[in-house]
C-alpha cells in the first residue's frame, strides 16, 4: 500500500550541460501500475533509481504516502527492484537469493523459508531453489529477480527494463506472467522500459519521457490517441504515425486544411482552437491505420481522396504496410491496410483518409492543437 | 583420414613438447639438484657435485629442523608471513573495494598514491624504514617486519584487487542495497566471495615473495633467534662457514609451503590472475 509522488525532480551530473532529469512530476495512486516509457538517455532510469534510492537527488522530492524520503537511504525506504542484469548473486543458491533480503530484515529462519517456498512456487522455481544462478536459463533467471522482490512483500515495486535482456518469445510470455503477478499482488509499481508494447499492454498509465523531460501522462489509449505532441505521436505506435505540413485556410466559411493538393475538411472537435491558425501552417499527422486502400461504405463523407503512387509493398501477413508517395507534394507515407491486397509497386491509386482520425500539431512548439 | 590427420597433429605438436620439456629440464633440474644436495652431507658434495644421495641421510632434515635452529626460522617466517599476508589482503580488499566502488572526492588522487608503491625501488627505502623503526622501537621485532612487509605490498595487492572488483557488476551492489545491507556488508557479503578467485591470487603471491623475502629482513633484523627462513639459509653460507649441505636442506625445507600452496590454489590463482588481465 503506497502512493508514490515526484515532485519537480532534478538530476544533474557534474559537468553535464543540461540536466539528466529535468522537472519531472507524477504521482504513481496506491496499487497503480505506472510505465515510464521513452528512448534511451531520457532519463526514465535515473528517476526510477531516485526514487529507489540508488541516486542522489539534485533537487525536487520523492514521497512516499506524502513523506519526503529524499534523505531515507534505499535500504530503508521498503522498495523492491528487479532490475535489467537480474543482478542475482552469483555465488549463492536460487533459495539464498531469494532468502538474502529477508535475512537481512530479521525475518524468523522459518518464515524465511515458507516465503521463498511460496514465491518459488508461483513462480516455477521450486526444483531450481539449490542451483546457483549460472545453471539457469535467462527466463529462470528474470523470474528469481522477480522472486527476490516478491518475497520481501515490499510497498513499492520498480522494474528496470526486466524484459529486455530476453529473446522475443520469452518475453512475450514472461510479459504476461508479470501482468498476472501484478494483478493478484497488487503493490504499486514502476516500470520503466524503452518499449511501447510492454508499455501499452502493462501500464495502467503511462509516462512519457524525452530529454529529462515529462511529455504526457496518461492511460495507455489515451496517450495513443491523443498524443501531446509530434515526439508522443512517433514514438507511440508501429509504424509511427504520418506527419505532413499542411496550411489551415477558410473554404466556403469553414476552416480546412490543404496539403499535397487536395483539401481536407478538419474534424468539428478541432475547430474552436484551429480558428486563430487560419492562413497558418501546421502538422498534420495521420496514423497508418487511418489511411484505407479504397473508400467504406460507412459514411464516405468522412474520408478524403489522396492520389499516391506505391514505393513499397510488406506484407506481414495479417496486415500489410503500404510505403507511398503523395503524387502532388511527393511526401512519403505508411498505411497499413488489409492482408489481401493486390496492390503492387509503381502502382497508383487514391488513398482514402479518415478525416475524423486526423491529428494536429503546432509546427513551431510540435504541441498537439487541441 | 583421420590417423593421418592425427599423425599430423602430432607432428605439428612436436615443437611445443619440446620446448616444455626443454622448460621443465631447465626449472626442474636445479630443484631436483638442491633435493639430492639435501640428503647428502658437505663433504660428499665436494667430492662430486651431481652424484645421487647413497646412503641418503634423512637425518640431516631432523638436524637443520632442532640443531641449526631452522625450526626458530621456519616459525618466524610462518608468523610474519601469515600475519602479513592476513593484514595485507584484509586493507588492500577493503582499499580495492572502495576505488572500485565509490567515485568519491579524491578517489584518482588516492589510487595514485597507492599504486605508486608499484613503481618504488624497495632499496630505497630500505635506510628510512631503519630509521623510522629505530625511532618507534620496532627495529629487530617480527611486528616492525610485519609492518614494512604490510606497506610494500598493499599497492600490488589494491592492483590486483581493484581490477577485479571493479568487473562486478554495479547492479549486484544496488541489488544488496536494495536487500537493506550496509556498505560493509556488501563489501563483506558480495565483494568478497565473489572476488575469491582473485583474493586467492593475491594471497598466493604476496606469501610466495613474502615467504622469500631477503632485504628487508637482513637490514631490519638482527638476533639470530628472530631471524627468518631466507637469512637462516644464508647463515650457512656465510663468510665464516660454507655448510652447503646443511644449506640444501634448508632450502628444501623452506620450499614446502610454497608446493604446498602451489598444489592447492594454482588452479584458482590461474582463474583470478586472468580474470584480472581482462579488464
Amino acid at each position: 500500500m503506497a502512493v508514490i509522488t515526484v515532485e519537480r525532480l532534478c538530476k544533474r551530473y557534474a559537468g553535464a550541460a543540461v540536466p539528466a532529469v529535468d522537472e519531472v512530476s507524477f504521482t504513481v495512486a496506491d496499487r497503480e501500475f505506472m510505465v515510464l516509457l521513452g528512448p534511451s538517455g531520457c532519463g526514465k532510469s535515473t528517476v526510477l533509481r531516485m526514487i529507489a534510492g540508488l541516486e542522489p537527488v539534485t533537487s525536487g522530492t520523492v514521497s512516499i504516502d506524502g513523506r519526503v524520503v529524499n534523505s531515507v537511504p534505499a535500504k530503508s525506504r521498503d522498495i523492491a527492484m528487479v532490475f535489467q542484469s537480474y543482478a542475482l548473486y552469483p555465488h549463492m543458491t536460487v533459495y539464498d537469493n531469494l532468502a538474502f533480503g529477508l535475512r537481512r530484515r530479521d525475518v524468523e529462519p522459518a518464515e524465511i523459508a515458507r516465503r521463498v517456498h511460496a514465491a518459488a512456487g508461483k513462480l516455477g522455481l521450486s526444483e531450481f531453489l539449490k542451483r546457483k544462478p549460472h545453471a539457469l536459463s535467462g527466463g529462470q533467471r528474470q523470474r528469481v529477480a522477480l522472486g527476490r522482490a516478491i518475497v520481501r512483500d515490499p510497498r513499492v515495486f520498480l522494474f528496470d527494463e526486466p524484459l529486455s535482456n530476453l529473446d522475443a518469445a520469452l518475453r512475450v510470455t514472461t510479459r504476461n506472467e508479470l501482468i498476472k503477478q501484478q494483478q493478484e499482488i497488487g503493490t504499486t509499481s514502476i516500470y520503466v522500459t524503452h518499449d511501447q508494447v510492454e508499455a501499452m499492454t502493462m501500464g495502467h498509465r503511462i509516462c512519457i519521457m524525452n530529454g529529462g523531460k515529462v511529455v504526457q501522462i496518461g492511460g495507455p489509449l489515451e496517450v495513443y490517441r491523443n498524443p501531446a505532441d509530434t515526439f508522443v505521436a512517433r514514438f507511440l505506435g508501429n509504424p509511427p504515425m504520418n506527419l505532413l505540413p499542411a496550411r489551415i485556410a477558410a473554404t466556403d466559411g469553414r476552416l480546412a486544411a490543404q496539403f499535397a493538393g487536395v483539401v481536407v475538411a478538419l474534424p468539428a472537435r478541432a475547430l474552436p482552437s484551429l480558428a486563430s491558425y487560419s492562413g497558418r501552417e501546421v502538422t498534420i499527422g495521420i496514423r497508418p491505420e487511418d489511411l484505407y486502400e479504397s473508400l467504406p461504405l460507412r459514411e464516405p463523407g468522412r474520408f478524403a481522396r489522396l492520389p499516391a503512387r506505391v514505393v513499397a509493398v510488406e506484407p506481414l501477413g495479417a496486415e500489410t504496410l503500404l510505403m507511398l508517395s503523395l503524387d502532388a507534394s511527393g511526401d512519403e507515407l505508411v498505411a497499413r491496410i488489409g492482408r489481401d491486397t493486390a496492390l503492387k509497386s509503381g502502382e497508383r491509386l487514391e488513398l482514402a483518409l479518415d478525416t475524423d482520425a486526423l491529428h494536429l500539431f503546432d509546427p513551431v512548439t510540435t504541441k498537439a492543437i487541441v | 583420414m583421420p590417423a593421418l590427420a592425427s599423425l599430423g597433429e602430432r607432428v605439428r605438436r612436436v615443437p611445443l613438447v619440446l620446448f616444455v620439456l626443454l622448460y621443465t629440464v631447465v626449472t626442474g633440474g636445479p630443484l631436483l639438484w638442491v633435493a639430492t644436495m639435501s640428503l647428502r652431507t658437505t663433504a660428499e658434495i665436494f667430492k662430486d657435485p651431481y652424484g645421487l644421495p647413497s646412503p641418503a641421510h634423512w637425518e640431516k632434515f631432523a638436524d637443520a629442523w632442532f640443531k641449526s635452529n631452522y625450526h626458530t626460522y621456519f616459525w618466524n617466517s610462518a608468523i610474519v608471513v601469515v600475519c602479513a599476508v592476513a593484514l595485507v589482503t584484509v586493507i588492500g580488499a577493503m582499499a580495492a573495494h572502495c576505488l572500485a566502488r565509490y567515485g568519491f572526492r579524491g578517489s584518482r588522487l588516492v589510487r595514485f598514491l597507492i599504486l605508486s608503491g608499484l613503481i618504488l625501488p624497495p632499496q630505497l627505502l630500505i635506510l628510512a624504514l631503519f630509521q623510522i623503526l629505530l625511532d618507534i622501537d620496532l627495529y629487530n621485532t617480527l611486528t616492525g617486519l610485519v609492518i614494512v612487509y604490510v606497506a610494500t605490498h598493499i599497492a600490488v595487492t589494491v592492483y590486483i584487487l581493484e581490477g577485479f572488483f571493479a568487473q562486478i557488476p554495479q547492479d549486484l551492489f544496488d541489488a544488496a542495497r536494495m536487500d537493506g545491507y550496509s556498505d560493509f556488508e556488501i563489501f563483506w557479503r558480495v565483494t568478497v566471495p565473489i572476488g575469491a578467485p582473485a583474493l586467492f591470487t593475491a594471497v598466493t603471491l604476496n606469501f610466495i615473495v613474502m615467504w622469500n623475502e631477503f632485504l628487508f629482513a637482513v637490514v631490519l633484523l638482527t638476533d639470530d633467534d628472530k631471524r627468518t627462513l631466507p637469512l637462516g639459509i644464508m647463515h650457512f653460507t656465510g663468510s665464516h662457514q660454507l655448510d652447503v649441505g646443511m644449506a640444501a636442506t634448508g632450502l628444501m625445507i623452506a620450499i614446502v609451503p610454497i608446493i604446498v600452496l602451489y598444489a592447492f590454489f594454482s588452479e584458482t590463482m590461474i582463474k583470478g590472475m586472468t580474470a584480472g588481465a581482462v579488464r
